[in-house]
């Protein structure tokens, strides 16, 4: 049965007690911060790969690193930046903010929402510990077939394939949490066309995601029995196709991108508004923009295989169809500009972020659209060009965004503001840094370097290019660093941060810094769009709330979602190693007989049926528990 | 009010009192599926008397039909309170009409 | 009354009599019947891809045996059929829980489970006769494309016998309940879904293979 809670004024935790909070979680605003963490581990890593890719390449015949390490340096980097980076980034400012932003006291399946973490997180760790194992992945980030398949791939490429099939899970059902949290719990009177424009986003990146992740599941798992069982999906010699494994790829691989994307258009649309103290402009149309763009994401795949021989009339289809997403990512832009345009604009760290990701963006977009035009992408293909658009859309657009995020909501997820001077330094650096590393190579690109290549012949004019390119990526890693030293200082000063530090606009600003543990003590009535803002012009200090003050119910913390994650690692290594030659006979044996692959799977199952059988009832937090101020009768 | 999914249970009783909650609706969509089953196997038993472009038409409306009878009667999706799944499903299904157009269109090496 | 109210969340299972739509009486219900729905759309795109990759790679015989000279229709057709009535047997389980009728529920559920099995047992026996002729999973991309569409479908039947005897004894242990009714339900939604599967299977796998 349930049983009464003390929220407040706890005694100081053991190092164990804490531990054992962390691990078991089901606390949406927990689970961010955890995401959090494991994404800024996720990006030094990967960081570290990018800082030495780009050392490679400073000199013309460098040998500073080898061929198969530079394959395997640029495999990882891709691949753990935008699946252990740039996509735990956007979920942790989706479980932090969006509940806050609708009004609700969690998400929909809290189980669910930390099962999604400790997948992702495990996942992370399986594809990041082949480094120590000395068997990499280094077949691309996009892990084309035959290179990736059992004829020529190396060991490394299990690790790819196990830790993204896991992952992948972990995104999945962490997408239909949101959705389902979206549709079902919004406070009264928030109705669709009054959520918060980031809801918004989140909601259409999370149908994304549950419309793209089962392809690359498939593609996987194709690629899994073509190495592991002997299945011919890729092997040409018995009739398999190698294009297939492309199109499974970009269906997924392109409104990946989007998924990336959107929470990040999500976040510049509640900053520049904030930041402006002015309604985002032309609401409904961002809105419509959203939906058309996440739409559209699912024509347009084959634009990456433009040079596969698809033929004239797929071509020109596939062209005009990415061509058309530029329309209503330009309506946003400029809805973003008009916000601006007239508004008491404050140019605090977060706003620097947003406002330097917007012309950032359009230059990688508009580059995007050079790469649409398919006689063109002939020329462009795997040359420095794509390189170059890419990390425009990616670090100078998400990577901005989620500055931003950060600086905007680090006081409602931790009680603190962060350093706005240290801020602005890491604007000032990371910004200027990451142009000069990556203007650059749009010419090297049009100069005519390769993509994926350890190094470069001297005397082709694309030594001066390179040079300035890697002192560029010095100057980022500089702004992370100084960052990082925010982060820290930051952790240091005592929790204090006001309720609303930006005079918002939206339901979050409403509740105290950092939130407690149930969010809402009493559930806000949303009379508008901007709700906050809505009461503060009407002279209202706080939200009328839509219920009596009464007991609220919390699910309980459990171990489960994270012993099953440890589950499908196992399950991972036992299939990977199934056929390896160990000396060990008792080894040996474990693994050949699948014994280690199926005591993995059979906890997985166990630990379902367990949650299964064991309903959970939760704990109440009562009236007298939650703190004094504004209580309504 | 929050979401929208069921509605009142109580006022739903009462407005669905002219509707069948018995197993009849159910028991039809069932005959339905085995009639339309039929009819795509008796096709391909008879393949030899009719033309292979009409078969596979036929087999595919057939499917699809039989597809949405289930859909809409035994999962429900035609009743009150099922806009998002049926939203949703929909996306599905054009996704996958994407995947299978690639199959049949752009792997032809 | 408003569902917004903190203690619907975790209802409590013998708090007065059992409303009309047990299912549908508390909002974590509701959530779980959305979220299943949510889950079922990711999975129209898995089997999307599996159906795509299937007819990439259904010319690809090679060595092995064609399903034009695999496929035995009356052998489908009876699998068709017994997969078909087990899910409506599995409507009549949801339409005995909205009787209140728990013993009717364990009985729907139960009959849905034995066809399930028989289902499963005549794919099993299916694709060992299948083996027997030179038709493995190592065969051929055909061969390999139809062991894993077909495979997948058959790995969704025997979660969902799992998951269903699961419920069963849920609902006859803890009774009826606004907390195992979701289940119920959600879990014949499974089974539907998995029955819809099999109707594009049929048509596209073993009567269009049987074109040739």
């Amino acid at each position: 049965m349930a049983h009464a809670h003390t929220v407040s004024a706890a005694p100081r935790k053991g190092f164990w007690a804490v531990l054992k909070d962390w691990l078991t979680t089901v606390d949406h605003k927990k689970i961010a911060i955890l995401y959090l963490l494991g994404g800024t581990i996720f990006f030094a890593v990967g960081g570290i790969e990018a800082l030495l890719i780009r050392y490679q390449l400073m000199f013309p015949e460098f040998d500073a690193i080898p061929a198969q390490t530079f394959n395997e340096l640029i495999t990882m980097h891709g691949t753990t930046m935008i699946f252990f980076v740039a996509m735990p980034l956007v979920f942790a400012f989706m479980n932090a903010v969006l509940p806050l932003q609708i009004g609700a006291r969690d998400v929909a399946f809290p189980f669910v929402n930390a099962l999604g973490f400790w997948l992702f997180f495990l996942g992370g760790l399986l594809l990041n510990i082949s480094w120590l194992f000395q068997s990499v992945p280094d077949a691309g980030w996009t892990a084309y077939v035959p290179l990736s398949g059992p004829d020529y791939g190396s060991f490394g490429v299990n690790f790819y394939v196990m830790g993204l099939q896991i992952s992948g899970i972990g995104s999945l059902i962490g997408a239909i949490n949101f959705i389902v949290t979206v549709v079902t719990m919004r406070a009264p009177g928030m109705t669709f066309m009054r959520m918060p424009l980031f809801v918004w986003t989140s909601f259409i990146t999370s149908a994304l995601i549950l419309f793209a992740f089962p392809a690359i599941t498939v593609g996987l798992v194709l690629l899994m029995f073509d190495r592991l069982f002997g299945a011919n999906f890729f092997d040409v010699t018995q009739g398999g196709n190698v294009v297939l494994w492309q199109h499974l790829f970009w269906i997924f691989g392109h409104p990946e991108v989007y998924i990336l994307i959107l929470p990040a258009f999500g976040i510049i649309s509640e900053v520049v508004s904030t930041f402006s103290s002015k309604r985002l402009f032309g609401y409904s149309s961002m809105v419509f923009a959203t939906v058309l763009i996440g739409f559209l994401g699912f024509m347009v795949w084959a634009h990456h295989m433009f040079t596969t021989g698809m033929g004239g009339i797929a071509n020109a289809l596939f062209a005009v169809a990415t061509m058309l997403i530029a329309i209503p990512t330009g309506i946003k832009v400029f809805n973003w500009i008009f916000t601006l345009w007239g508004g008491k604009i404050r140019f605090t760290a977060a706003n620097l972020f947003a406002a330097g990701f917007i012309p950032t963006f359009v230059m990688g977009g508009v580059t995007g659209v050079m790469l649409a035009v398919a006689p063109a992408n002939f020329q462009f293909h795997d040359s420095y060009f794509v390189v170059a658009h890419f990390h425009y859309v990616i670090v100078g657009g998400i990577v901005m965004a989620l500055f931003a995020g950060c600086f905007y909501w680090w006081p409602k997820m931790f009680g603190r503001l962060l350093d706005e001077k240290l801020g602005k330094w890491t604007f000032w650096t990371f910004y200027p840094g990451f142009h000069l590393t990556f203007f650059i190579q749009h010419f090297l690109g049009l100069q005519g370097m390769p993509r994926r290549v350890f190094t470069y012949l001297d005397g082709q004019g694309w030594n001066t290019g390179n040079l300035v390119s890697t002192i560029g990526s010095f100057l980022m890693a500089v702004g992370v660093i100084i960052f990082l030293v925010n982060v820290f200082k930051t952790a240091a000063k005592p929790a204090g941060a006001p309720q609303d530090p930006w005079d918002g606009r939206t339901l979050e600003w409403t509740i105290p810094s950092p939130v407690p543990e149930y969010n809402f003590k009493q559930l806000p009535v949303v009379r508008g769009l901007d709700a906050w803002w809505v009461e503060k012009s009407e002279g209202r200090k706080e939200m009328t709330p839509a219920e009596p003050l009464g007991p609220i119910h919390m699910p309980s913390p459990t171990i489960l979602p994270l012993l099953m994650s440890i589950a499908l690692f196992i399950a991972a290594f036992g299939f990977m190693y199934a056929n390896q030659p160990f000396d060990n006979g008792f080894i040996r044996f474990l693994f050949e007989k699948y014994v280690i692959a199926i005591a993995g799977l059979v906890m997985f199952f166990g630990c379902m049926i367990a949650r299964s059988l064991k309903d959970d009832p939760g704990y109440h937090i009562h009236p007298e528990e939650l703190e004094g101020e504004g209580v309504h009768q | 009010m929050t979401n929208e999914q069921g509605g009142h249970a109580a006022t739903d009783v009462v407005r669905r009192k002219h509707v069948h909650e018995g197993p009849r609706n159910h028991l039809i969509s069932y005959a339905i599926s085995l009639v339309l089953t039929a009819f795509a196997f008796f096709a391909v038993i008879y393949a030899d008397q009719l033309e292979t472009w009409f078969i596979v038409s036929f087999l595919i409306v057939l499917a699809f039909f039989q597809a949405l009878v289930q859909a809409l009667f035994w999962m429900h999706m035609k009743d009150k309170g099922h806009v998002q799944q049926r939203i949703f499903l929909t996306g599905g299904v054009i996704v996958t009409f994407t995947c299978v157009v690639m199959a049949l269109l752009w792997c032809w090496w | 009354m408003s569902d917004v109210h903190a203690h619907a969340h975790g209802a409590h299972a013998h708090d007065g009599p059992l409303p009309p739509y047990p299912e549908r009486a508390t909002l974590d219900g509701r959530n779980k019947i959305l979220g299943f729905w949510m889950f079922l759309a990711g999975e129209t795109v898995l089997f999307g891809s599996l159906f795509a990759t299937f007819l990439a790679l259904k010319d690809s015989v090679m060595s092995g045996p064609s399903g034009q000279e695999l496929f035995s229709l009356p052998l489908v057709a009876l699998a068709t059929f017994i997969l078909l009535t087990s899910s409506l047997t599995s409507v009549f389980a949801v339409q005995a829980m909205h009787r209140h009728d728990k013993k009717g529920i364990l009985v729907w559920l139960g009959v849905t489970v034995l066809l399930g099995l028989g289902f499963l047992i005549l794919e099993i026996y299916e694709f060992v006769h299948y083996v027997h002729l030179g038709h493995g999973f190592t065969t051929s991309a055909f061969s390999s494309a139809f062991y894993t569409l077909v495979g997948f479908h058959g790995a969704h039947v025997v979660f969902g016998i799992v998951w269903i005897s699961l419920i069963i004894g849920q609902v006859a242990s803890k009774g009826l309940t606004v907390v195992t009714a979701p289940k119920v339900y959600v879990t014949s939604l499974y089974w539907h879904f998995v029955d819809l599967v099999w109707v594009f299977i049929f048509t596209v796998v073993y009567l269009m293979g049987k074109l040739g």
